[in-house]
């Protein structure tokens, strides 16, 4: 098999990687500290996505307006996230898993309808900003530079993250209202704050995931069907509320699928979902510390 | 209090139902039989779940996949194998149940959400072969116009066999609920940590219900090829899975025939709202998120409750939080 | 009697004679219908596929307009939709809906392939035509074809047939096959491979190339292609992961290195989304175009179309617009709402459409459209993608024959 053939398909994995990566960490966030198994952060992914096709080409789709679709669609998600969280969700966190999953479930029922009516049911697509076009030539082969920018934003991505929970005084309190809410309380911190604003940060992922993911794909409705049952997946093998753990899991199933269209094409799709069973067989709370 | 309530209501609703449903064809347009039917089987796969979920307390996240599989083995025996009609619809329970087996036994080492992704997991990967394989199962197009009996040709006569298909099913059910083993499940539901303390297995039981559960779904699942003579792999989707967890939701997981109910009104909505408007979902989504606010015990729960306060005349709290509590 | 009384009698009599044969209640000797005709549509209404079907729908409602000015044996066509959602079960049951309680006289739909499979089959069991106007699976008039499904769309077996006939008259011998991984991808793809190998036996295939349906990035796999440096390269893909395909190829400078394929490449609905961002000089087909051929037919269809709904026919639109004419053109030979004779009626029926005669072929119930054949290229004029050096390749040289699709029904 041709070097070069496994090399882009490992660096379709990778990038690939990173764009469920920044999505996952997003739902395991707000998993881990709010406690809800959101199934709408699909939409927001979606929305983000749709939202980056309105900011270009209202701009022209010049080098600037593509920058800023790239920068500002992700607060779309953002946006429509903290109002959900803020005047529905928020008045449920005490109520048991299935029926948040049933609740954020019949938002994304709700914000498809949505979605449609706003954007239309036809495709669309965005150009990424023109440096970012074309291929770079590293070592005698030609490398897509978008995809040398995603696997330069993932890691960024999870950088971020590590420091704003571990740096950031709201980030500092967010880890510990998942820890023990009440705890948190008792201190004189308002914790609905501080969830709205987890929330808003999970959100803003998931946003950011669809607009990083735009210049790449068709946008269509029926993208958040996709990626929100990976992203789960990925949240569960990597321990549930795990940054870390979101990106292996992110990086064995963004791998583990492209990897596999080398072994046998037509059942690649099935590889990930094999390699998440195997790794739940063999841990079943997921690879790394799970915060539950 | 409340068992005791459905112990007296329950059969006496259900001989009365079955005897109305009985009478139904002579009097309702062809596609109304039809669309009995179709509410009947999804009855059947809510109430399959809802021993898993209400009476068990497993977070049964993909419980469609045993439907598909139900489905899937009867018609593939039938067009692939050859098997007549009959025997390929008495394999579909047991292959669901079969892989309920698989399914819980890895599953049920985990408890909540945990046990939840796992399911999915696995159901997923079935899914993805079911859609995968075209040689075998048709990938997505799926099979078609699957050859039966020439007297399940008139809808009226597949209507009555899945309505006793179904209240068989329904009265074996309710009678697991209440047998010993039916007691203990909601024991362990309702106090894992207890059970395993007075050396009840914990595991065993959820196992068990899980079987139990699957083989149900399963006849649903070969209903449904009864009934249609199609099976797509969106049967395994875990969309589908959510619907049949709302069906439990809407019509109350604490109650027996809630289901039923929940499933009747979600597949009238379907069909009946589809006509109108092309947004349903949007309904159906608003439709969930009041019954979340407004009535977590879902419509049968809430009438239930509403006659036993108004017996007692003493207000009595909401049933507990749920299958996690 | 005096002669003038004669005169005057055989008068009155030649007079009422004539005016037995010209009144309009001589014509009433020809059978009427009793009823109007009743045609129920399931088809995807809501998602991507909507811009499709509505698409299909506004063509069948412009035939509709012209057919009922006159109507069809002193009826009128009607019609019903209902939203499948891409789902084949609530299709089922929509159809079935349709059936029993709209008691409609034909049904028609979808984009959905596996829904048009699933009603087709129900169609055969309810003894009810079903006409498939934008699912371009082959197995739907193919392998799984009866006496009850009928198509008014091309299918994969003639769109691969036709593309490779097309390519094949280029000087291209090693090849690369890129394709999405579906049922459509690999229909398509070997249609394709089979013909080119039957048009140009000396060809080799350098390499194949999967990916996932919707895999959103195809830039590593276009570069990997232009790696394996092939001389020409085809790809089986349609609707949104085509119009994907499009756009990488514009990403990496691949159309300008390796001469591609596609079926639907220069198709204007499928296009239409990306604006100018497509690349020039890639090789498509389609079995319709609104510009081309300028026909005064197809000008006064487009120039119609375009005045009730704003925009352009794409190929849907010309498909439910021959539908809406095989249906008013088969009940009016069949002279009757019977199934049956209408099924009687529309095999071997030949209308005139925008693009001239066509025929629904008696022996597998597709309907032979011309294709057309072309290459990408810019137009700033419309400011579009439009097809150039367009060629048109006879619809009867494109289709499987007959014999083929009875050993496919066989098997």
């Amino acid at each position: 098999m041709d070097l070069q053939v496994i090399g882009s398909q490992l660096l379709v994995g990778l990038s690939r990687a990173m764009i469920l990566f920044i999505v996952s960490a997003g739902l395991s966030f707000v998993l881990g500290v709010l406690r809800v198994p959101n199934v709408f952060h699909g939409s927001l992914y979606m929305i983000g996505a749709f939202a980056a096709f309105t900011i270009a080409t209202g701009l022209g789709s010049n080098a600037a307006g593509l920058w800023l679709a790239l920068l500002a669609a992700p607060l779309a998600g953002a946006v429509v996230g903290l109002v959900v969280e803020r005047a529905l969700l928020s008045r449920l966190y005490e109520r048991e898993h299935l029926m948040l999953i049933l609740f954020t479930w019949g938002i994304m029922l709700i914000l498809n309808d949505v979605v449609k009516l706003i954007w239309g049911a036809d495709y669309r697509s965005v150009l990424a900003p023109p440096i970012l076009r074309g291929a770079a030539h590293i070592l005698g082969a030609a490398v897509p530079r978008y995809n040398l920018f995603l696997l330069l934003v993932g890691p960024l991505v999870a950088v971020g993250m590590w420091a704003f929970t571990h740096k950031t005084r709201l980030g500092r309190m967010a880890r510990a209202a998942a820890v023990d809410r009440e705890m948190v309380g008792v201190l004189g911190i308002d914790v609905s704050r501080i969830l709205a604003a987890a929330f808003l940060v999970g959100s803003y992922l998931a946003g950011l995931g669809g607009a990083l993911v735009a210049p790449t794909t068709s946008i269509t409705l029926g993208m958040d069907h996709t990626i929100i049952i990976e992203a789960f997946l990925i949240v569960t093998i990597g321990g549930l509320g795990n940054l870390w753990g979101a990106l292996v899991g992110a990086l064995l199933f963004g791998v583990t699928q492209s990897l596999g269209l080398l072994i046998w094409p037509q059942f690649a799709i099935v590889f990930p979902y094999a390699a998440t069973v195997l790794v739940l067989l063999v841990r079943p709370t997921g690879l790394l510390r799970s915060v539950w | 209090m409340r068992a005791q309530f459905l112990g007296r209501s329950v059969p006496a609703s259900v001989l009365a139902a079955v005897a109305i449903l009985a009478a139904a064809p002579a009097v309702l347009p062809s596609f109304y039989t039809y669309l009995l039917a179709l509410a009947l089987v999804m009855g059947l796969l809510a109430t399959s779940l809802n021993l898993a979920l209400g009476y068990g307390g497993i977070y049964q996240f993909h419980h469609a996949v045993f439907y598909g599989v139900g489905a899937y083995t009867a018609a593939l025996a039938i067009t692939r194998w050859g098997w007549p009609a009959w025997a390929a619809f008495l394999a579909g329970p047991p292959a669901a149940a079969l892989t309920g087996w698989l399914i819980g036994w890895v599953c049920v080492r985990l408890t909540r959400l945990y046990f939840g992704m796992l399911q999915i997991s696995l159901g997923s990967l079935l899914w993805v072969i079911v859609l995968r394989w075209y040689s075998f199962t048709g990938g997505d197009n799926g099979i078609h116009g699957i050859p039966l009996p020439p007297i399940l040709r008139p809808v009226e006569n597949v209507y009555y066999l899945i309505l006793a298909a179904v209240a068989a099913s329904l009265a074996a059910l309710y009678l697991i609920v209440r047998s010993p083993f039916g007691a203990t499940l909601q024991a362990v539901r309702d106090n894992p940590q207890r059970c395993q303390v007075v050396g009840i297995d914990v595991r065993v039981h959820r196992l068990v219900a899980i079987i139990i559960a699957a083989f149900f779904a399963g006849a649903a699942g070969v209903l449904y090829v009864a009934l249609e003579r199609s099976v797509f792999p969106n049967m395994l989707f875990w969309v589908l899975s959510l619907e049949i967890l709302v069906m439990c939701l809407l019509g109350g997981w604490f109650t027996f025939l809630g289901p039923m109910l929940g499933a009747a009104i979600v597949v009238t909505l379907r069909i009946i709202a589809g006509r109108y408007t092309e947004n349903w979902t949007t309904i159906l989504g608003i439709m969930l998120i009041l019954l979340i606010f407004f009535m977590p015990e879902g419509v049968m729960g809430h009438v239930q409750e509403r006659m036993i306060r108004m017996r007692s005349q003493a207000p009595r709290p909401r049933p507990g939080a749920g299958p996690d509590a | 009697m005096g002669k003038g009384w004669v005169a005057l009698l055989m008068g009155v009599t030649v007079t009422l004679a004539a005016g037995m044969f010209l009144s309009p209640s001589s014509v009433a000797q020809v059978p009427t219908l009793g009823r109007n005709v009743k045609v129920g549509i399931v088809d995807t209404y809501s998602g991507p596929p909507a811009v499709f079907s509505n698409d299909a729908l506004n063509g069948f409602k412009l035939a509709l307009g012209e057919i009922n000015r006159d109507g069809v044996l002193g009826a009128r066509i009607e019609f019903v939709t209902r939203d499948e959602r891409f789902s084949p079960e609530i299709g089922l049951s929509m159809a079935r809906e349709l059936i029993l309680q709209e008691r409609v006289d034909l049904l028609v739909g979808t984009i959905n392939s596996a829904t048009a499979l699933a009603i087709s089959a129900l169609a055969r069991e309810q003894k009810i035509p079903f006409i498939v106007w934008i699912s371009k699976s082959e197995a739907i008039t193919g392998a799984q074809g009866h006496r009850y499904v009928f198509s008014t769309t091309e299918n994969t077996a003639m769109a691969g047939k036709a593309l490779a006939e097309y390519f094949a008259r280029k000087p291209f011998l090693r090849f690369w096959i890129g394709a999405e991984d579906y049922e459509y991808g690999h229909a398509i793809t070997n249609s394709f491979w089979r013909f080119m190998k039957r048009a140009k036996p000396e060809a080799t295939l350098a390499g194949q190339t999967w990916w996932r349906t919707g895999e959103p990035d195809l830039v590593p796999y276009l570069t990997s292609i232009m790696a394996g440096r092939p001389e020409a390269a085809f790809f089986g893909t349609g609707g949104a992961g085509m119009a994907n395909v499009l756009r990488t190829m514009l990403t990496v400078g691949f159309a300008e290195r390796v001469p591609s394929a596609i079926h639907t490449a220069i198709d204007f609905t499928a296009l239409r989304p990306l604006g100018l961002n497509v690349p020039e000089g890639v090789t498509g087909t389609t079995d319709y175009l609104w510009y081309y051929p300028e026909t005064p037919a197809n000008q006064a269809f487009v120039r119609a179309f375009q005045a009730a709904y704003g925009t352009p026919p794409g190929f849907p639109a010309f498909h439910g617009y021959n539908t809406a004419y095989f249906i008013a053109e088969a009940i009016r030979k069949a002279r009757s709402l019977d199934r049956e004779k209408i099924i009687d009626a529309l095999e071997g029926l030949r209308i005139r459409s925008p693009v001239g005669e066509v025929e629904m072929r008696a022996c597998d119930h597709q309907v032979i459209y011309p294709i057309i054949a072309g290459v990408t290229k810019k137009n700033l004029q419309l400011n579009a993608i439009v097809a150039a050096n367009p060629v048109i390749l006879r619809g009867a040289d494109v289709m499987p024959t007959c014999e083929d699709v009875a050993r496919a029904r066989r098997r």
